[in-house]
C-alpha cells in the first residue's frame, strides 16, 4: 500500500465534506441516524437490574448505524454519484492517487462515525452506564467495523448502476449487518451461523470489550483480563469479513460509468 | 519550473494498440499508431467520431494501459511513473467531470489541493475569464463556462505537456477563439500540446503537425501544408464555360486536371495553382472576360480529410482482406 499525501487527501476530503453538508438528506443520514440510538440510553432506569442490557443494545445500535449510514451508505452513494458525474475519472488524470481519492471520499463519513463511537462513551457514562472495560479493544472493534463497511461500499458501488439503485443494492450488506441482532431470538442451530455475520461479531465485541458481558449475559461476568480471550473469536470473524470485503472491493473497483 | 524535460520528444507513441473486450467480442480501437510530439509544438489528432482518438489519448494520459506498443511522456511511462508524469502533465477529458454542488472557487481549490505546485487560484480564474463566476455552483454553469473551468484545472499546475481531448467541442465561437489563444500561448511558453479534434479549422489554425486518424490508424501525418500538397488546388469562378465565350476551354489550361460545373459556377482543379491561375487570368484579360466570385486556394485540410473519409470504404475492405 502506498502512503497517502495528507494535503491531497485532506483537500479532497474537505470538498467531499462540503458536498455531504450541502445535501440535506445525506446530512441527516450521516449525522442524525447514528446519534439517534444513543437516546435509547435515556430509556429504562439507569443503575437498575438489567439496565446494562439496554445500555449495550443502545451502544451496539448506535455503532451499527454509524457503520451503515455515514460510512457504508454515504460512501456508496458518493462513489456512484461521483462516478456518474465523471468526477472520479477527472480526478484520476491529476496528481491524486487512487487510494487518496477513495480515502477522501470515505473520510467525512468515517470521522462522523468515529465521533459517534467516541461521544457514546461520555454520554453513556453520564446516563449511568459503566465506562468501557477494555478501551483499546473497543477502539479496535470500532475501526475494523468501519473499515469493513467502507470496503463493502466500494464493492457494492461496482455493481450499482446509479444513486437511486443504491437504495436496492445496499440491501444485502444492510441485512448482513443487522442479521446478528435480529437473530437474538432465533434457535441455537440458526444462531451458530448468524454469529458468523459481521453484525453479530461486532455486537459480541461491544458487549465484551465495553460491558464485560459473556455470550448471552446481561450482567458483567468478565474482568479486564478475560476480555482479550472472549474477544478472540468475534474479532477473528470481523477481520475475516474485512479481508473479504477489501478483496472484493479491489477486484471490482470501477472508475467510470459503463459506456 | 525547476525540472527540465530530458532532451527528446515530450510525447512518443510507438506501435500503440488498444483493444476492448476479449475473444470474439474483442474490438481493436487503436491499431498500431506512431506519434511524436516535440517540445513547444502542437499536434492535432484529427478524425471522425469513432476513429480511435480518445482511446489513443487515454493511454497517453495513463488512464489505460496499452494492449501493445509503448507510450513515453517526458521520457517516462505514464502508468509506472505516474506520480512524476502527472505532476508535469495537464489533462482535459472529452467530458468535464466536476461535482455539481461545488462552486467554481471550491472546485479550483479542491483541484489545487491535489497539486504539488499550483498557480494561485485567482490567476487561473482571471486567465479563463471566470473571476465573476467564483461563487456559482458548477450545475449552473453554461457549457462554455464549464469547459473553461475544466481548462483552468488542466493548466493549474503549469504543465509542460498538455493533453486536450476535444477542447472546443460544444463551445460558442467566442469561447472557442479564447481556447485557441490559450493553446497558442502554451506553445509560446514551450509547452507541448497534443489535442484531438474533429474540427478542421481548429487543426489547421492551431497545429504544427496534424495526424489524421481513421479506423484506429493514422492514415496521414504532416504539417497542414504538407498534407494538402499532394491534393489538387482549386480555382472557382461564377459562370460556366458556355456562358463565358471569351474564355478558352478551362480543361486546356496548363496543369489543370479536372473541370466541374455546379450551380452555375466552374471549378478547375490544378496541380500547380500559380501556373493555371496565371494562364486563366491572362486569357480572361485578353478575352475581356470578368470572372465574378473568383476564388483560388491550395488544397485545404478539409479536402484532405474528405478524401480520406470518402476513401474509407475501400480502405476497410482492404483491411478485412488482410485480416483473413
Amino acid at each position: 500500500m502506498t502512503t497517502l499525501s495528507l494535503p491531497r487527501t485532506v483537500g479532497l476530503a474537505r470538498a467531499n465534506a462540503t458536498l455531504v453538508v450541502r445535501n440535506r438528506l445525506t446530512l441527516v443520514y450521516a449525522v442524525v441516524l447514528p446519534l439517534l440510538p444513543l437516546l435509547l440510553l435515556l430509556v429504562g432506569d439507569s443503575g437498575s437490574e438489567g439496565s446494562g442490557g439496554a445500555g449495550a443494545a443502545a451502544i451496539v445500535t448506535a455503532l451499527m448505524m454509524a457503520a451503515l449510514f455515514p460510512v457504508f451508505y454515504n460512501l456508496l452513494s458518493q462513489l456512484v454519484t461521483r462516478r456518474d458525474e465523471l468526477v472520479l475519472k477527472r480526478l484520476r488524470t491529476g496528481e491524486a492517487t487512487d487510494a487518496e481519492i477513495i480515502t477522501s471520499l470515505a473520510l467525512p463519513g468515517f470521522v462522523i462515525a468515529l465521533g459517534t463511537a467516541i461521544v457514546a462513551v461520555p454520554v453513556a457514562m453520564v446516563l449511568g452506564q459503566d465506562a468501557p472495560l477494555n478501551p483499546l479493544l473497543y477502539a479496535v472493534t470500532v475501526v475494523v467495523t468501519l473499515l469493513l463497511f467502507a470496503a463493502f461500499a466500494l464493492w457494492t458501488a461496482a455493481w450499482t448502476k446509479n444513486a437511486e439503485a443504491a437504495q436496492i443494492t445496499s440491501m444485502p450488506v444492510i441485512l448482513l449487518a443487522v442479521l446478528g441482532q435480529v437473530a437474538i431470538g432465533f434457535p441455537d442451530e440458526v444462531r451458530r451461523f448468524t454469529d458468523l455475520t459481521p453484525g453479530a461479531a461486532m455486537t459480541d465485541l461491544v458487549r465484551v470489550t465495553w460491558f464485560g458481558f459473556d455470550t448471552g449475559d446481561v450482567e458483567r461476568t468478565l474482568d479486564f483480563a478475560d476480555t482479550w480471550a472472549a474477544a478472540g473469536q468475534p474479532l477473528l470473524v470481523l477481520v475475516a469479513w474485512a479481508l473479504l470485503a477489501v478483496y472484493l472491493a479491489r477486484r471490482s473497483m470501477r472508475w467510470e460509468p459503463r459506456s | 519550473m525547476t525540472t527540465h524535460a530530458p532532451p527528446g520528444p515530450h510525447i512518443e507513441v510507438r506501435d500503440l494498440r488498444r483493444s476492448y473486450g476479449s475473444g470474439t467480442t474483442a474490438f481493436e480501437a487503436v491499431r498500431g499508431i506512431d506519434l511524436v510530439v516535440e517540445p513547444g509544438t502542437v499536434v492535432a489528432l484529427l478524425g471522425t467520431n469513432g476513429a480511435g482518438k480518445t482511446s489513443a489519448l487515454e493511454v497517453v494520459e495513463g488512464l489505460a494501459p496499452p494492449t501493445a506498443g509503448e507510450v513515453r511522456v517526458l521520457g517516462l511511462d505514464p502508468v509506472a511513473d505516474r506520480a512524476e508524469v502527472r505532476r508535469r502533465t495537464g489533462v482535459l477529458l472529452q467530458t468535464s467531470g466536476f461535482p455539481a454542488d461545488l462552486t467554481v472557487g471550491e472546485t479550483l481549490a479542491m483541484w489545487a489541493a491535489t497539486m504539488t505546485v499550483p498557480r494561485p487560484v485567482a490567476d487561473a480564474l482571471a486567465d479563463l475569464d471566470l473571476a465573476d463566476r467564483v461563487d456559482v455552483r458548477v450545475r449552473s454553469l453554461s457549457g462554455g463556462e464549464l469547459r473553461r473551468l475544466d481548462l483552468a484545472c488542466t493548466l493549474l499546475g503549469e504543465p509542460e505537456v498538455v493533453l486536450l481531448d476535444e477542447p472546443t467541442t460544444g463551445l460558442d465561437p467566442e469561447s472557442r477563439r479564447r481556447v485557441w489563444d490559450l493553446v497558442a500561448r502554451l506553445r509560446g511558453r514551450g509547452c507541448s500540446v497534443l489535442l484531438t479534434t474533429h474540427h478542421l479549422e481548429e487543426a489547421e489554425t492551431l497545429a504544427d503537425r496534424v495526424a489524421i486518424m481513421h479506423a484506429g490508424r493514422i492514415v496521414r501525418e504532416g504539417t497542414p501544408a504538407e498534407l494538402g500538397a499532394d491534393l489538387p488546388a482549386t480555382i472557382r469562378f461564377e459562370g460556366t464555360p458556355a456562358e463565358l465565350p471569351g474564355l478558352p476551354d478551362p480543361a486546356a489550361l496548363p496543369a489543370a486536371v479536372r473541370v466541374t460545373t455546379e450551380h452555375g459556377s466552374t471549378t478547375v482543379e490544378s496541380t500547380d495553382l500559380q501556373v493555371t491561375l496565371t494562364a486563366l487570368l491572362a486569357a480572361a484579360a485578353e478575352g475581356g472576360v470578368r470572372l465574378e466570385g473568383l476564388d483560388a486556394r491550395s488544397a485545404t485540410l478539409e479536402s484532405v480529410f474528405l478524401a480520406i473519409a470518402s476513401g474509407a470504404h475501400s480502405d476497410d475492405r482492404a483491411l478485412e482482406g488482410a485480416d483473413r
